[in-house]
């Protein structure tokens, strides 16, 4: 072969810095062959030959741009392309670890944050709920006319006639929830029992795991009673054994068969910790006996929606029908209506506004991520200017490359998502303590693929975003001055403004964040620092609950607490105990009845005033230290043959006796059909938070446990020893007098407290941290781009100095640079919050949204951050040498 | 040189398959023919010519062989497939139709 052409092919072989493909080599032999037949051509028309070869290049154009174009017209070479941009990216990434090592931190940052609030979300907001067509589920309540929250119980009566006269449910059931004693299987021990109308298990479209659900039949009163058990149940007390089903178990004393097993996931109601036997209305000993009393609540309703009917209407249909009830039965239903309440909101409750504020928390630190990510890939993109024009010199189009640095971003992308999965797995796994319990009951939190997608789909929009201003500001139009200048001008104006817009969005997001935060933290240490009324250190309690078939009367109530109370204050270091139920912060809510005061006037329908009411054993307020303001506490005179007595709280003193002595008064209230009790007001204490630590304390009513005996109750026991040394010995307290009673929910009255306020401090826990994490990204944020701002200006600063500028002048430059950038971050995120807060207000105690403590706070410790960020550059500036910058280009 | 007419990327492939109707070439040899035929009105760039060549390829109306020549050299040789013929016929109706469109508006009367 003729040696120019050798000299032809070995540049295009250098320059073929891909891949060495068939179809490659193939393109380059045609073209060589080109112009070959071209350089011959002229060469026959008489030029010389390197005159001849040279118009033939000439002719043919860019070589390494034909083949460009050629490439590009086969199409197939998409696959191809990518392969190669994945391999190059990689390479790209390896040789700069540093830069990678940050941009995957600081996104893995934001990625896992946002993936661990997402499963969350996930888990309570969006799972469907296994029901078929949830949306149509609802729950019907009694509520009194003026007190439309006051939701109650229906009467069986009230449950019957709304199910066979209302035209706009499809299904109706009922359903109802206590404790049974399960004996004859070990141990006897307490179990959640579900008492339902059979319909129920249809409406719910619940299968079971093994055996039949309830039926019809079994419902009706007479039938043999039969039940089902939960799945969980079945494995831990009878080893999952098949041969079950058909067998008997006892509660509370009765047999019942078993018919079938409900499974595990079968959660209803997602509200309670989960039930373990199912049993129809007719048979259970407590509510069968109440099915006949028309005025005595005792089941929840649920229903589904007919198709096509809205929950609104389906209130007004309700509604008429309850006051139709209510002209015909006038003793028993009078001042009642119904409520219907779709079935997931009260699911889910109050949980959608805090969760939806989290998320809206977490998005912004993933913005500030991003943000940082952006200003780091604009330096690179600059920096990188040269090898840019280079692949462009040698026929990359535009299009190319920016798919290229595309490429690039979306496996930075890829690598955050998948660090930030880890410790989103991680830190879901550190916050489960800290999960509110109504949560956890809902679903378990796990990261399953719902999160997974999102964590992936987060992750590559995010990269996609962040790296496409640099992409397309790193195709620069003119080509030569870029190979020149090695690329360090390109872009610098539009890259400049850039930069400062990132770090201003950064500050002021950083600074909503943190007063987000602080508001949060501050409501949570305002809350915890409330006093409730009562002294919660040191004590202990624990459930005691007499089964039905044992002891039936109230008289028998009376005599096994005051057995009780005996055994217990024999005991060394129990006598400081008392009974009570319900105890303050009770995890099933405060009781509260209506009650009249003797010689007031009658009030009107539906404004009878209520109370919440506790009955309690005589040394109760001793041993909670609730301080006795006028009169006397209840004593062994307030027997059950003597006259009745009630002690109330200040609060209703105050509210119903304002200008009077209490002591001495009549007030008549009882649980139904005793409702007409009178008692005379012995005493006054103190006002007690026995619902929530967040809500001021209302009236109440403690009336002797000797004269309004319960089934059951709450041991309380004040002392230095440990709970269960403490359980223990009200165990053996108990077992002295009854060997088969079981005593269950051990606990002391702080976690009860503490597990009140589980939401506050769970909201502030995590939003305090992301808070946290944004600063540091925002500090980190502003420190680069000062840096970058003080790097650029060199040149400038030797100049200053040769011109007689001292080395704290050029400090102050820079300084100020930097934070002038920071207080326009710090002024428009104030703005950003004093507007934004007030979406919180339902979230915060004890402070207004635009709190002056909280933002005076924050805006010094933004400012402290900004200042230590900035110091950094500034300093390095002012140590620059006059001489050396000035020759620096 | 005469300065070439623009050619609609369309138009291109047409004269392409067209002169490869004719007999099998290669790349230069089409150039060639197409500029000779015209009497030099048509002249496509090499830059041009190759990527419509390999489009035409991927299409599948040309297909490409690699023959050696009489001095024993190495080239690519493109011929027309049968969908191609039939893209031809469909491309140069349409030419037709366009083309007399064209005459009958400009060979108006003036008035």
């Amino acid at each position: 072969m003729k040696p120019e052409h050798w000299l032809y092919t070995i540049p295009l072989r250098l320059r073929s810095l891909f891949r060495r493909s068939p179809a490659d080599q193939e393109l380059d032999e045609e073209l060589r062959d080109h112009v070959e037949r071209t350089t011959e051509h002229y060469a026959a028309q008489g030029m010389v030959w390197p005159e001849a070869r040279r118009m033939a290049l000439l002719k043919l154009g860019g070589v390494e741009q034909t083949k460009e174009k050629c490439r590009e017209a086969r199409q197939v070479n998409w696959i191809l392309d990518l392969v190669q941009d994945l391999r190059y990216g990689l390479r790209i990434l390896q040789k700069a670890p540093g830069f990678t090592a940050v941009a995957v931190l600081t996104l893995a940052l934001g990625i896992g944050a946002n993936t661990a609030i997402f499963s969350i979300v996930d888990a309570v907001l969006l799972r469907a709920l296994p029901y078929r067509h949830p949306e149509q589920l609802v729950l019907l309540f009694n509520v009194p006319l003026q007190q439309p929250d006051a939701l109650a119980s229906l009467s069986y009566r009230d449950f019957r006639t709304y199910r066979e006269q209302n035209r706009v449910f499809s299904e109706m059931a009922g359903n109802a929830f206590h404790d049974l004693t399960l004996t004859g299987a070990g141990e006897p021990f307490v179990v959640n029992t579900a008492v339902v109308t059979p319909e129920i298990f249809a409406l719910l479209n619940a299968q079971p795991l093994a055996g039949r659900t309830l039926l019809p039949e079994d419902g009706q009163q007479g039938a043999a009673p039969v039940a089902m058990l939960s799945e969980n149940l079945w494995r831990s007390r009878f080893g999952a054994n098949p041969g079950l089903i058909g067998q008997s178990i006892t509660l509370d004393m009765r047999p019942f068969t078993v018919v079938g097993v409900l499974p595990a996931n079968f959660r209803y109601p997602e509200s309670l910790p989960r039930q373990d036997v199912w049993i129809a209305v007719a048979q259970d000993p407590l509510t069968g006996p109440l099915m006949s009393r028309p005025g005595v609540g005792i089941l929840g309703g649920i229903a589904r929606l007919k198709t096509g009917v809205t929950v609104e209407q389906a209130q007004a249909g309700m509604k008429t029908l309850a006051a139709r009830m209510a002209q015909e039965f006038p003793a028993e239903d009078a001042e009642l209506t119904v409520r219907v309440e779709p079935y997931r909101q009260f699911v889910v409750g109050n949980l959608k506004s805090s969760l939806l504020i989290l998320l809206g928390a977490v998005g912004l630190v993933l913005f500030i991520a991003c943000a940082n990510i952006a200003n780091l890939l604009l330096s690179r993109a600059t920096s990188r200017g040269r090898e840019i024009a280079v692949r462009i010199a040698l026929g990359a189009g535009n299009a190319r490359i920016v798919r290229q640095l595309l490429t690039e971003s979306a496996l930075l992308g890829l690598l955050g998502g998948v660090a930030g999965v880890l410790l989103a797995v991680g830190g879901v796994w550190v916050l489960r303590p800290f999960v509110p319990p109504d949560v956890t009951q809902i679903s378990s939190i796990h990261v399953g693929s719902a999160v997974l997608a999102f964590a992936l789909l987060l992750s590559l929009a995010a990269a996609l975003g962040v790296g496409l201003a640099p992409a397309l500001l790193a195709t620069p139009s003119n080509l030569q001055s870029n190979i020149r200048e090695g690329g360090e001008r390109t872009g610098r104006r539009g890259g400049h403004r850039v930069r400062s817009f990132l770090a201003i969005a950064e500050m002021s997001l950083a600074t909503v964040l943190l007063i987000a935060g602080g508001l949060l933290i501050r409501s949570l240490a305002l809350v915890t620092s409330v006093h409730p009324g009562f002294d919660a250190t040191e004590i202990t309690s624990a459930e005691i609950s007499l089964p039905q078939f044992q002891y039936s009367t109230p008289q028998q109530w009376e005599t096994f607490s005051r057995e009780l109370l005996a055994a217990l204050h024999a005991q060394p270091g129990l006598q400081d105990s008392a009974l009570a139920a319900p105890l303050p912060m009770d995890r099933q809510g405060a009781a509260s009845l209506r009650f009249s005061i003797v010689g007031n006037l009658p009030a009107t329908p539906g404004n009878s005033p209520a109370a919440d009411y506790t009955t309690v054993s005589p040394g109760y307020f001793d041993v909670l230290r609730i301080p006795l303001l006028r009169g006397r506490l209840f004593s062994e005179q307030d027997g059950p043959s003597h006259p009745k007595a009630v002690i109330i709280s200040e609060a209703l003193a105050q509210r119903y006796f304002p200008n009077e002595d209490p002591i001495g008064k009549q007030m008549r209230f009882g649980f139904p059909p005793n409702s007409d009790v009178s008692r005379g007001i012995v005493g006054v204490v103190g006002d007690v938070r026995n619902d929530r630590l967040s809500r001021r304390p209302g009236p109440m009513m403690y009336v002797p446990f000797a004269q309004a005996p319960l089934w059951g109750g709450e041991v309380v026991v004040r002392s230095s020893l440990s709970p269960s040394s403490v359980a223990a010995a009200i165990r053996q307290s108990v077992y002295s007098i009854d060997r088969n009673l079981p005593v269950t929910d051990v606990g002391t009255l702080a976690d009860a407290l503490g597990r009140s306020i589980s939401q506050e401090r769970f909201r502030a826990l995590l939003l305090g941290s992301f808070s946290a994490l944004a600063l540091l990204l925002a500090g980190v944020g502003i420190f680069g781009v000062l840096s970058y701002f003080a790097a650029q200006r060199t040149h400038e600063i030797g100049v200053r100095m040769a011109l007689g500028a001292q080395r704290w002048d050029v400090l102050r430059l820079v300084l100020g640079q930097g934070m002038k950038l920071a207080m326009l971050g710090l002024s428009a995120g104030v703005i950003a919050a004093l507007l934004l807060t007030r979406l919180m207000v339902s979230l915060l105690y004890g402070v207004t949204p635009t709190d002056p403590l909280t933002f005076a706070a924050v805006v010094l410790v933004l400012l402290t951050v900004a200042l230590t960020a900035c110091y950094l550059p500034a300093r390095r500036a002012m140590r620059v040498d006059p001489m050396v910058a000035l020759r620096y280009e | 040189m005469s300065k070439p007419s623009d050619l609609v990327q369309g138009t291109l492939d047409m004269l392409l398959l067209k002169i490869l109707a004719l007999e099998p070439l290669n790349g230069f040899a089409v150039s060639q023919r197409l500029q000779q035929v015209s009497g030099d009105i048509l002249q496509v760039s090499d830059g041009s010519l190759y990527p419509a060549l390999h489009k035409l390829e991927q299409e599948g109306w040309i297909t490409a062989e690699w023959k050696k020549s009489a001095q024993g050299r190495r080239a690519k040789y493109y011929s027309l497939t049968r969908l191609g013929r039939r893209q031809l016929e469909k491309e140069a109706n349409n030419w037709d139709r366009l083309s007399n469109a064209i005459t009958r508006v400009v060979k108006l009367k003036e008035a």
